[in-house]
């Protein structure tokens, strides 16, 4: 298992929003989190599938940025496991580098509250998170 | 407007620091006043002797004019900011950025330029994807090192006070998914080579054609020493008889603008308008020889159709490899305008700006009544910023420009 939850720069302290972002890949988990934690999120990062679960339940994130395709268990997976689990509502974005149809379609049958495709902009990946928890969220980036 | 540190600026610190008024400085080297207000503000290009004269009465080393940022440096930066969607006022900083990182202002931009290839290879190859769940997980793997490079430049380049401990973490990244993203583009390359080893690879002749073209840089030596006499010869190398023919005739034309522009000449004069004369006027002789000689020049014929039947790609402007190119493009303006030589400054996505030389030609008839063809030329040249340019890009599929009223079918680039 390994999952960190780390202070990023520049983002205010107090009462700050949550995210859990579940990614294998170490470096674009850096970027992400480092992104997010400039912008005033609390970033915390898990890398594998199989004990996502747990870390959600130790985190407790008010949002969930989870990649597709994960070591353990693949991110559908695990998207279905949360809409079956103790907080179903909870926000959570995919993120793929496939962008196909069916992709899309499986994650949108399971409830993703947003799917976004690779490579995305720094500024798109952080309206899409900031919009998890505003009202009126959409549900894909469009693609 | 002249950017912190560009040549133009330079030019008038320096012309200002002595005291000089503009009309007198223009004076001493034979120029207008207002040319060289033009190129203070670079508003025109400067460089040779007008720029070794300006430096002599200045009493400066000519270096000390050009020593600045790398121009070609400066292009890409920006270029690389503006794709990125940096507003103008962060796009002037790309100087100060430049000299103060030279080293990571080269990672950024070359960074920058792998990014937009990896683009026009994801137009090559996207129509196989679906069929092809090997290359769909080779690009799959491509796409993700794409998206941790392109993330972890938009940091560096939009934070420029970053704690020192990140700036080393996010450098060692860059290395370690450059290398990565190089190691995942020789995968697929090689992939594709072993599936034309398996005869998957159906190429067209006229494929054939533009791959012999490109890989030669469409000019040949021997063609431009020996004439006509050396075509056998040079085409030897393509084994599909259709497309060694066709390769063939286009090389004729060549040598026929070759003998009608010698090297020498075009090496000398290598301003269309000033060739025009050389050739009585016929504008495509000189757009296409233009093209072919000049590797800083780009190149694009196409037939009545729009369908382009010569691709001679330059660095920063790209053309599509699958498909037709943008309908804003002057070459097709010029279709519908057949004999009349344009001339338009257009602007890629990137922000960079480019000189469009085109005209449409009808090809001699063989016979009377005979049906006659009609050819556009398109010559590219890499233009200074200027004020105005028509946004176009480089054909819709590849093209990020939203609500483009030109626009034919969606872009597969992400939005």
């Amino acid at each position: 298992m390994s999952d960190s939850t780390k202070a990023y720069p520049n983002g205010p302290v107090a009462a700050p929003r949550r995210v859990l972002l579940i990614e294998d890949e170490a470096n674009i988990a850096t970027a992400i989190a480092f992104i997010l934690g400039r912008a005033g999120w609390r970033v915390s990062t898990h890398s594998d599938g199989a004990t996502a679960l747990d870390a959600i339940v130790r985190h407790a994130p008010d949002v969930v940025v989870l990649d597709v395709m994960l070591p353990g268990r693949s991110g559908f997976d695990v998207l279905a496991a949360i809409r079956e689990g103790d907080r179903p509502d909870l926000p959570v974005m995919m993120l793929t580098a496939k962008g196909q149809t069916k992709d899309r379609e499986r994650a949108e049958a399971l409830g993703v509250s947003r799917f976004m495709t690779k490579p995305f902009s720094n500024q798109d990946l952080l309206d899409a998170v900031d919009g998890l928890i505003a009202p009126g969220r959409a549900v894909d980036d469009g693609r | 407007m002249a950017t912190i540190g560009s040549i133009g600026l330079r030019i008038r610190e320096q012309r200002l620091a002595r005291g000089i008024r503009q009309a007198h400085l223009a004076a001493e080297v034979g120029i207008s006043a207002s040319y060289l207000n033009l190129i203070e503000h670079d508003r025109r290009p400067i460089g040779g002797r007008l720029l070794l004269q300006l430096a002599e009465s200045l009493d400066l080393d000519p270096a000390g004019l050009s020593s600045g940022v790398d121009d070609d440096l400066l292009g890409r930066l920006r270029s690389a900011g503006a794709a990125q969607g940096l507003p103008p006022s962060s796009l002037a900083t790309a100087d100060e950025l430049a000299r103060r990182n030279p080293d990571w202002a080269q990672v950024i931009a070359a960074q920058s330029a792998t990014i937009a290839a990896q683009a026009r290879t994801i137009e090559a190859l996207s129509d196989r994807l679906t069929h092809d769940p090997a290359l769909a997980e080779a690009m799959h793997e491509l796409l993700s090192t794409v998206s941790v490079v392109r993330s972890t430049a938009s940091i560096l380049a939009q934070t420029p006070e970053i704690d020192p401990n990140w700036l080393g973490r996010f450098h060692a990244n860059l290395d370690a998914d450059s290398r990565r993203l190089a190691d995942g583009a020789e995968a697929v390359v090689g992939y594709l080579d072993r599936a034309a080893a398996r005869g998957d690879d159906r190429l067209t002749p006229s494929e054939m054609v533009a791959r012999f073209l490109d890989g030669h840089g469409h000019r040949f030596p021997t063609l431009e020493a020996e004439g006509p006499s050396a075509i056998p010869d040079i085409v030897s190398e393509i084994t599909e008889p259709q497309a060694r023919a066709m390769a063939a005739a286009l090389l004729q034309g060549d040598a026929e603008d070759a003998a009608r522009l010698p090297l020498d000449v075009v090496t000398a004069t290598p301003e269309p308008d000033a060739l025009l004369p050389l050739v009585a006027g016929e504008a495509a002789v000189v757009l296409r020889r233009l093209g072919v000689v000049d590797a800083a020049r780009g190149l694009v014929v196409a037939d009545a159709s729009g369908a382009m039947i010569r691709r001679k790609p330059v660095a920063g402007f790209a053309l599509p490899v699958i498909g037709a190119g943008c309908p804003l493009w002057p070459l097709y303006e010029a279709l519908s305008q057949p004999g009349r030589p344009l001339v338009r400054v257009i602007e890629m996505p990137d922000g960079a700006q480019w000189v469009a030389h085109a005209v449409a030609d009808l090809r001699q008839a063989s016979a009377f009544g005979a049906a006659q063809g009609l050819h556009a030329t398109m010559l590219l040249t890499r233009a200074v910023r200027s004020g105005s340019a028509t946004p176009v890009g480089p054909g819709c599929r590849v093209c990020p420009r939203e609500g483009c009223a030109a626009r034919r079918e969606p872009s597969i680039l992400p939005a």
